[in-house]
């Protein structure tokens, strides 16, 4: 109510308390003279309201004329700043629409696991088996794209030996070029494209199922006997040919060197070990490789395929070998079954020497059947390499062996893992402490149990 | 055994009531930049990160985060852990990410209609885009 509106009713009120207050029955002359008096005064209020009643309709047509003005312009005010949120919601979803999936960060993804192990291993060579916690590996990689047809891919892998030591590896760094789907080049250091397991699964422990990897594909201080990593160059691709998809790799980079063969050390106890020339060689050697693979498109869960590897081999001994392998792998991998083999034989030259040509072979087959989160497996490795062959001679790992491995894989989660592994090694071409002296076969159980992850 | 043909309809009828009318699959429609020229058996590769390019193109996989599991069960075959495995997988073996997730039929259509390369899936779709398969 405005104060004018109070005004008018106070005035009302008034006048009507007056007009009720008068005695109804007085005839006299007195009296009718004060009601004479009081309906003058009546009819000066009424036009005293009335007056009132103007001015009040005046004011109000004044104010509204002056406040109309005022909203019309908030309104307009209102309305723009509206358009223009609208706009900039617009252009951020136009702008987020329109990123390439290459500018949507860089994520980082990695491998890591932990676990246990009892061994019974006991000889000369490789001294006792380790039992107790272990540490595995802690990895690191991330795949950057610059634009559509450049990228790469880099690796870090934090590693615990044998000895409980940790050492940080450059595990791949490699720059790559998509031409289209049948040709990418990529250089820099990558994981040697041979078999099947190297480059499947490598340091990523989470997405194998065993724990172990077969012992004559680890890494090189591990127990592996082939170069897992290459320093060069390495063309790869696939496409889909008739009824199958086929693909291929080439590659060639710097040849490995067997370090650690010293001319000191007894001829039966070395300790060489493979080096991957990261940053080249003073005396360059080549090696080059193959890698081909069929998938019949009606079976996409099978691949099959062959390899070949060729470099010339030197150690600190000066002893020169041709490395000469050729193999091939089958894989079936569907929602249940996941079986894997893989054969490499060697023909190596001895080039420094007249020992001639020496031939090795070294296998295994694993199966696996996935019942949801368990998956129960089995596998059998077997090593026959020729001793008097430089390159397995001045090799560590370079001696036979078999093993046989049962194991069971529990998925916690899709990105975690239980995994435990028995398995029972015969280890061949031992020697005696005096390292010279024959020594009989070492064969021991080993039991495992491995908690793996990927992020 | 003798089976009452009334108790029969009468669990036909309650199985029948028994289905939630949401369980009804959603259409997903899979569209393309209209500069692509792709077909149904393309997309399985595409998806999986075997097929990356169209001629000189860049293919850009986009996954749809309300759609993913009814478009990976119709055109992949396979649940959202063995896709991701599968990415994984290929992801370090060959250095190639998997697709961006967008948040839904808005995102994905913006995206597909204004990006050369760019694939994705939707719920119905939006002008502008080519609809390669609807499952």
């Amino acid at each position: 109510m405005t104060p004018v509106t109070n005004t008018l009713t106070a005035v009302c009120i008034a006048a009507a308390l007056a007009v009720s207050a008068t005695p109804a029955g007085a005839a006299d002359t007195a009296d009718a003279a004060k009601l004479k008096a009081l309906e003058q005064k009546l009819e000066q209020s009424l036009r005293m309201i009335e007056a009132l009643q103007d001015k009040v309709k005046s004011l109000e047509g004044s104010a509204a004329a002056k406040s109309a003005p005022a909203n019309t312009a908030a309104a307009a005010e209102q309305s723009a700043r509206l358009d223009s949120l609208e706009r900039q919601v617009s252009q951020l979803g136009s702008g987020l629409a329109s990123r390439s999936s290459s500018d949507d960060g860089l994520p980082v993804h990695g491998f890591a696991d932990v676990g246990m192990r009892r061994s019974g291993e006991n000889n000369a060579v490789f001294g006792k088996g380790n039992k107790g916690a272990a540490v595995g590996l802690f990895d690191l990689y991330l795949s950057p794209q610059f634009g559509d047809h450049v990228k790469a891919l880099v690796e870090l892998a934090v590693e615990v030996d044998r000895d409980g030591g940790a050492a940080i590896d450059l595990e791949r760094l490699q720059a790559g070029y998509a031409f289209n789907d049948a040709l990418t080049a990529w250089i820099g250091r990558f994981h040697t494209p041979y078999g099947y397991w190297n480059t499947a699964f490598h340091h990523g422990a989470q997405i194998q199922t065993s724990i172990l990897r077969p012992r004559f594909l680890d890494f090189e201080d591990k127990g592996g006997i082939l170069p897992t990593h290459t320093v060069g160059g390495w063309l790869t691709g696939a496409l889909n040919v008739g009824p199958a998809r086929v693909g291929y790799d080439a590659y060639a980079g710097n040849a490995p060197h067997i370090e650690g063969a010293t001319p000191t050390a007894p001829s039966l106890l070395r300790r060489g070990e493979l080096n991957m020339r990261a940053a080249g060689s003073g005396s360059h050697q080549t090696s080059t490789g193959f890698n081909l693979w069929v998938s019949p498109r009606s079976l996409s869960a099978l691949r099959i395929g062959l390899h070949g590897l060729r470099a010339n081999v030197a150690d600190d001994l000066a002893n020169n070998t041709r490395l000469n392998m050729l193999g091939g792998y089958g894989v079936f991998i569907d929602d249940n079954w996941e079986v894997l083999g893989e054969y490499y034989h060697f023909r190596n030259r001895d080039l420094s020497g007249a020992s001639g040509t020496h031939g090795s072979n070294a296998s295994y087959l694993q199966a696996g059947y996935n019942f949801g989160r368990v998956t129960p497996f089995a596998r059998a490795e077997r090593t026959r390499l020729d001793q008097t062959d430089n390159y397995f001679g001045s090799q560590l790992f370079g001696r036979s062996y078999d093993r046989f491995a049962l194991g069971m894989r529990y998925d916690l989660n899709a990105k975690s893992a239980l995994k435990f592994e028995l398995n029972r090694t015969r280890q061949k071409d031992l020697v005696a402490a005096d390292g010279i002296t024959a020594a009989p076969d070492d064969s021991y159980i080993e039991a495992l149990m491995q908690f793996s992850f990927r992020f | 055994m003798h089976l009452d043909p009334k108790l029969i309809a009468a669990l036909f009828v309650a199985a029948a009531c028994s289905v939630p009318f949401g369980a009804r699959a959603q259409q997903v429609v899979v569209i393309a930049n209209p500069a692509l020229q792709l077909t149904a058996a393309d997309l399985p590769d595409i998806f999986l990160g075997e097929k990356q390019f169209a001629g000189s193109v860049k293919l850009l996989p986009v996954d749809n985060s309300g759609l993913q599991e009814q478009f990976l069960n119709k055109a992949l075959s396979m649940d959202a852990a063995k896709y991701n495995g599968r990415w994984v997988k290929k992801s370090f073996r060959d250095g190639v990410n998997p697709p961006p997730i967008k948040s839904g039929d808005a995102e994905v259509g913006e995206y597909v209609k204004r990006t050369p390369g760019a694939v994705g899936y939707v719920g119905s779709a939006p002008a502008g885009v080519t609809v390669v398969n609807k499952y």
